[in-house]
């Protein structure tokens, strides 16, 4: 089972802060760290701090360029949240399916009227 | 893309059907049973008490015969509108693994209702307590480490 790991990416992933951090990086592709603060109406403490748990759960990488600190995600670490998205989404999506055709079996002559 | 948060579900469906009807589906053990478990599987409902803080628990069985128990408790049972649940995959010894949230909404529609499905990974504030404390022993035992 991938769990630990994995638990530690959704734990990550728990705080909206942080979470919004990952969207906005997965739009940009990659941001300064001062880029990413400027975004948030929160201090560059608790960005840094942020960041550390994400780099912590392997979620985003850092590439410093002379005094610059970049940060963009990891594109391996969300190949476990995508897989358990896909699950998900196949499981209820395919649930509705026969969730509806079982109400219309119930009900045959609701589609005819 | 996608607005969606990149840790959740969402699903919506219009279906025939009224609220009643199919929010009746979802909390009847019989019913259940016939549409719950993908192509090819088997479903027995062990348990569903569908009240709030009622438990919940379905196992699959596959054409191999090799059986997962799925398993939670009742957050919101709100008839015919809205249902929440928690989701844990059991282990081989019947241990719940990592606990994700479930809600669905029966909003009425013309001609039927429109299911919406979200599955997230944190819902409640005592999951995500528990994650942050995990974190925070986590961070205890880093400190210990640093300072050793």
């Amino acid at each position: 089972m991938p769990g630990a790991e994995l638990d530690g990416v959704f734990a990550a992933l728990a705080d909206p802060t942080r979470r919004a951090i990952v969207e906005r990086l997965l739009d940009a592709g990659e941001l300064s760290v001062g880029d990413v603060a400027a975004r948030f109406a929160i201090s560059t403490p608790a960005i840094s701090w942020h960041l550390q748990v994400l780099e912590r759960a392997g979620l985003i990488e850092r590439r410093v360029e002379r005094q610059w600190r970049f940060v963009r995600v990891r594109q391996d670490a969300l190949v476990a949240v995508e897989d358990w998205v896909s699950r998900s989404r196949r499981h209820w999506s395919g649930a509705l399916d026969r969730l509806e055709a079982l109400a219309a079996a119930q009900t045959p002559d609701r589609r005819k009227s | 893309m996608s607005k969606a948060a990149v840790d959740e579900v969402r699903l919506e469906r219009l279906i025939p059907a009224p609220p009643e009807q199919l929010f009746a589906l979802w909390v009847d053990p019989v019913q259940l049973a016939k549409w719950w478990a993908p192509d090819g599987h088997e479903m027995e409902v062990v348990t569903l008490e569908a009240s709030p803080g009622g438990r919940w628990r379905n196992i699959l069985r596959g054409a191999d015969g090799g059986g997962m128990a799925v398993s939670g408790v009742f957050r919101v049972v709100d008839p015919p509108r809205r249902l929440a649940f928690s989701w844990a995959w059991e282990d081989e010894r019947g241990e719940p693994g990592h606990e994700t949230e479930v809600t669905v909404t029966f909003e009425p529609a013309p001609g039927g209702a429109r299911p919406a499905v979200l599955h997230h990974r944190f819902a409640t504030p005592a999951g995500r307590a528990r994650h942050d404390r995990g974190w925070a022993a986590s961070l205890d035992r880093l400190a210990r480490l640093a300072g050793g």
